[in-house]
């Protein structure tokens, strides 16, 4: 009976494909909902391919899948993964749907899947991932998702014990899901000790602070940003793993990352999440058995396609577009961070019109865990605070040691844009959301190529 | 005229940058000539609520809230003395339920809390994100805000909003939210609220101030963008309630 259900679902599902696309209801996730209704073990039938890899976490989920779909194409093996982050149930049924012969085989030698860590539970209920990367775990979309402790239990029933994981060793929470657990199903990734390492914590809180497993409190020997570094609890002696995969070396400066002492690896992106999202494709690449030389052809001057970087012209301005998560202050944290890193004289937008582009909401809790400070530096010249929540940007900034005079407030995105566009011609810096986006897009000019 | 704010675990319960709401009442405070200090009571610190004028305390984890909870047993009567000599306690988020009688994780494990009032809080296994307005005597306009609570608290006897015109309340949509009793304030209201509601700052100052001794202007400092900042979020809100 079951088996006839899931013929019937697939039978359904394939079905209602062409006529999305004749009621140009492309790219939903209808098919796999329908499948799911008429069969909700569908995805349990699925014959599926020998690797399935799984990506979740906080941040650098899209980018990692990204990379490591590139490296797995670039050694020859046939990928399917959900390209377009349709990362809930649903949009994985969609996704096999879409790559799966009527009797129900996946063309493809991975499945490569991009993981909503809230739905990862009802997913992997079903067939389970062989590698299964988390990446990181902290404050983000908090009213979506809960706290980082939330999602971290609501990611564990997701895992089963024949699944190798593969985790950050630097974000303590992230490695407490190897408790346990055989450590043979356990793999790590890490970045030790460089020149842009800290020994003190930077950021408006810490919720490295205490140890997940006792609650003692953890020492840290450095930090790379935020919670992630090398720690320690005193109390039960909880550390930081040693990687099998790890940042040997990196100079943000040359904008060169070492892996495991032999190879070097140019960055098209001089960001840490970079890094780290490279650890991680190049860990599970490895356990997939795809030679380095491969993995560092592929990941050498990688361009992420991803959208979260883009310029564009205003006036004589040359524009960046950096895209950073509203209600994610590490997003902003890491994006504040390169700003500063720079020398040359530049403006600064902030957009907070629409919190989220998916719910309502008047949250904005999050811009108080936003380190602002960090645009306290001679080189940001002028800062415009722009959207509907223009004041209470404004409120914050007075909380931070950025000089007054260097601020302007326009509530109107398109009056901001007029002015710019009239006037000066120093490199503009935008952080906004995916929200807020396109009400900036909309008004500059895209540089051709850019993405 | 002179201030001890004590901020009770910043280190574990800040969940949505509770921070502001100590800077925000400090900045009021200094524009009053108030000399303010701030202390920090850490984790690993014994509790002493001793010299505080105001004592406050934000959200945190399910985990944390109960790690605080064993850190802060045995410590009801003191932060009650402490109330009832002046000190002015304000408690946010799930920092709330810390003061009633216990709080009922989940799993159903009973932890006790600092017990100064009798409301009884259960967890479970879904969150209740959502906006907030909610309306209480001690200000004319009403409290905007938002909460982010997997919990039901019941039994609370002096509610501090009487009800809300959006959101969910200690144990109902719509219905009464937080605790009130005396110098102490209670509400389930995450983050900022200080910063979010200017009105109800400057009703905190005034019963410091009451309790304290200083004569207050009949004007009280109006920094720039609060009140443009609360009343935008107001009509944003008032938008959605149907």
């Amino acid at each position: 009976m079951g088996k006839l259900r899931f013929y019937l679902a697939l039978l359904a599902g394939k079905l209602s494909r062409p006529v999305l696309k004749i009621t140009k209801h492309k790219g939903t996730s209808f098919p796999g909902e329908l499948a799911l209704r008429i069969c909700p073990a569908f995805l349990q039938y699925v014959h599926m391919p020998e690797q399935i890899i799984a990506v979740t976490g906080s941040n650098g989920k899209t980018s990692t899948v990204e990379m490591i779909a590139a490296i797995l194409t670039a050694a020859g093996r046939q990928v399917i993964y959900n390209k377009e982050g349709s990362n809930q149930t649903e949009g994985v049924a969609t996704l096999l749907l879409a790559n799966c012969t009527l009797t129900g085989r996946l063309h493809g030698d991975v499945l490569l899947l991009e993981s909503d860590e809230r739905y990862t539970k009802y997913t992997f209920k079903w067939f389970r991932p062989t590698h299964y990367v988390i990446t990181n775990l902290y404050r983000d979309q908090l009213t979506r998702n809960g706290h980082q402790e939330w999602v971290y239990d609501a990611i564990r029933p997701s895992i089963s014990p024949e699944t190798t994981l593969v985790l950050n060793a630097d974000d303590p929470l992230v490695a407490s899901f190897a408790q346990g657990r055989d450590p043979a199903k356990v793999k790590w990734f890490g970045l030790e000790e460089n020149p842009s390492s800290t020994k003190e914590h930077r950021g408006m809180y810490d919720d490295g602070q205490r140890c997940p497993i006792c609650r003692g409190k953890l020492t840290y020997s450095c930090y790379h940003y935020a919670h992630i570094g090398h720690y320690k609890c005193a109390a039960c002696g909880y550390s930081r793993p040693t990687p099998d995969f790890a940042g040997t070396a990196l100079d943000l400066q040359k904008g060169v990352l070492t892996v495991n002492g032999r190879t070097d690896i140019h960055l098209a992106f001089r960001s840490i999440y970079n890094i780290y999202n490279i650890l991680a494709a190049w860990s599970v690449c490895s356990l997939a058995g795809i030679p380095a030389d491969v993995m560092a052809d592929t990941v050498d001057n990688y361009i992420l396609k991803n959208g979260r970087t883009i310029r564009f012209g205003l006036g004589a301005h040359r524009g960046t577009l950096l895209i950073s998560k509203h209600e994610n202050s590490v997003a902003y944290d890491t994006n504040l961070d390169y700003i500063r890193s720079l020398t040359e004289p530049c403006e600064v937008m902030v957009i907070v019109d629409a919190v989220s582009r998916r719910y309502f909401t008047g949250e904005t809790s999050w811009l108080w865990d936003i380190d602002f400070d960090r645009l306290d530096t001679p080189h940001v010249r002028r800062i415009w605070l722009c959207g509907k929540y223009v004041n209470d940007l404004a409120m914050r900034f007075d909380y931070t040691g950025v000089d007054p005079e260097k601020i302007v407030l326009q509530e109107s995105i398109s009056a901001a844009c007029a002015q710019l566009k009239a006037e000066g011609d120093l490199p503009l810096y935008v952080m906004t959301c995916f929200s807020d986006r396109d009400k900036l897009l909309s008004l500059v000019q895209l540089e051709q190529g850019g993405n | 005229m002179e201030l001890t704010i004590l901020h009770l675990y910043p280190d574990v319960m800040s969940l949505y940058g509770e921070h502001a709401n100590v800077a925000v009442l400090r900045r009021h405070l200094e524009a009053l000539g108030v000399t303010v200090t701030v202390r920090k009571l850490m984790a690993d610190d014994a509790p002493d609520f001793s010299g505080a004028g105001f004592i406050y305390m934000g959200a945190g984890t399910e985990r944390t809230q109960k790690f605080v909870l064993e850190r802060l047993a045995g410590q009801g009567p003191a932060l009650r003395a402490a109330a009832e000599a002046g000190a002015v306690v304000l408690f946010t988020g799930s920092a709330m339920e810390a003061l009633g009688a216990s709080v009922t994780d989940a799993a159903g494990t009973v932890h006790p809390a600092l017990g100064l009032a009798d409301f009884a809080t259960v967890e479970t296994d879904r969150r209740a994100p959502g906006d907030v307005i909610a309306h209480t005597d001690l200000t004319d306009s009403p409290v905007v805000g938002f909460m982010n609570k997997c919990s039901l608290t019941h039994g609370v006897s002096a509610p501090l909003f009487s009800r809300l015109s959006l959101g969910f309340g200690s144990d109902a949509e719509l219905g009464p939210e937080g605790w009130h009793d005396g110098n102490i304030f209670a509400t389930h209201i995450t983050g900022p609220l200080l910063v979010k509601n200017p009105d109800l700052l400057d009703a905190l100052i005034r019963l410091l101030a009451k309790n304290q001794g200083w004569d207050l202007p009949e004007q009280l400092p109006v920094l720039p963008h609060e009140r443009d900042a609360y009343a935008v979020t107001l009509r944003e809100l008032q938008s959605r309630v149907k």
